[in-house]
């Protein structure tokens, strides 16, 4: 792993073990309704304050934490042209299949490249450390598929 | 008359919709008031920010970089405009870049041993996330397919590589893991739950 990325995915890591912190917390708009509190932005006092986290202004992570959901929204590296279509074919083949990823969200954030969806039922079915380490190894491997790719293409 | 007739054009149309019928009801959730969650802060005008700034970089030229760090961290600018916000970031980013790397960890520890030191880290961890966030207005006039022109170039170089701004986020990513050393991951859960925001 290059010298930089290191302390950047790091950041990553320890800001997103701090956000999955999330319990189960009903609507309060609608009765016997249990939504993501993230997405639907009606309570202002249980969203929390959002982070980013930046590497450089091509590479950042948005975390936008609240009480039952967090938002982790990543915009890849992208270079030039080439890997600008290439990230956006990628992201639309996992987006498209998001129902066996169950934490990707099926649109990413405005300016970013894809976004998970982290609620409290999953931090309940699944392992913590485990989706942070998913959520890392795929910011990893992102990078170097995207460069693979780019070099079967010439 | 028919009801028909009644119809006008802004009736026909489905702007109405739209409407977050939610946002005009007095008693519901979306109209919580925020303010309540934290005491009222006291409003900093961007004058005090600058003469703090002053003072700030007089002890960095005197060879006191914790006095100067915190001197800023502990006048965070909650309540005032943005130009006073994003001066006393500047502030702050400074002093942060003019620290060497081997002084990072002693000068954190000296800070959180300290009384208040643990708060002046949270104010520092907000402060660190705010700079990284503060960076992507610039990345818009370098989006790939701006530069269309130059056809499917590969040989360009990273955009971004050798610029000030990667540098000024490596100096904060590196601030960030020290301080998550020395304060732990509870100053990262203070950031987002702090409605205080910088």
């Amino acid at each position: 792993m290059s010298q930089s990325l290191r302390p950047y995915l790091q950041c990553v890591r320890s800001s997103l073990t701090a956000a999955l912190t999330l319990s189960n917390f009903a609507s309060q708009t609608a009765e016997r309704h249990n939504v993501p509190e993230i997405e639907a932005q009606s309570s202002p006092e249980v969203l929390l304050t959002p982070l980013t986290i930046a590497r450089n202004e091509n590479e950042r992570v948005l975390i936008e934490p609240s009480i039952n959901s967090v938002r982790i929204s990543i915009k890849i590296k992208q270079a030039d042209e080439i890997e600008h279509i290439l990230v956006h074919k990628f992201t639309r083949f996992l987006t498209q299949r998001a129902e066996s990823f169950f934490i990707l969200r099926r649109k990413p954030i405005k300016g970013y490249d894809i976004t998970f969806l982290i609620t409290n039922f999953h931090t309940e079915e699944m392992l913590k450390h485990k989706l942070v380490d998913f959520i890392i190894q795929f910011m990893e491997e992102v990078d170097k598929e995207i460069s693979e790719m780019k070099l079967f293409f010439d | 008359m028919s009801i028909i007739q009644q119809h006008t054009s802004a009736t026909l149309s489905d702007a109405w919709r739209t409407i977050n019928i939610d946002a005009l009801t007095e008693d519901s959730s979306l109209n919580f008031d925020t303010s309540t969650l934290h005491p009222p802060q006291p409003e900093i005008s961007e004058a005090e920010v600058r003469q703090l700034a002053g003072q700030v970089r007089q002890l960095l030229r005197g060879g006191d970089p914790e006095g100067a760090l915190r001197g800023c961290l502990e006048t965070p600018v909650y309540n005032g405009e943005d130009a006073a916000k994003d001066a006393h970031m500047q502030t702050i980013i400074e002093v942060l870049q003019s620290i060497k790397a081997s002084d990072m960890s002693p000068l954190l520890k000296s800070i959180y041993g300290t009384e208040g030191g643990s708060e002046c880290l949270d104010v520092l961890m907000k402060y660190i996330y705010k700079g990284m966030a503060a960076v992507h207005p610039g990345n818009a006039s370098r989006s790939p397919t701006k530069d269309a022109s130059q056809g499917f170039s590969q040989v360009g170089g990273r955009p971004g590589a050798n610029e000030p701004a990667t540098a000024a986020m490596s100096v904060l990513l590196s601030w960030h893991e020290k301080v998550v050393e020395v304060a732990g991951l509870g100053c990262i859960g203070r950031t987002m739950t702090d409605c205080r925001r910088v």
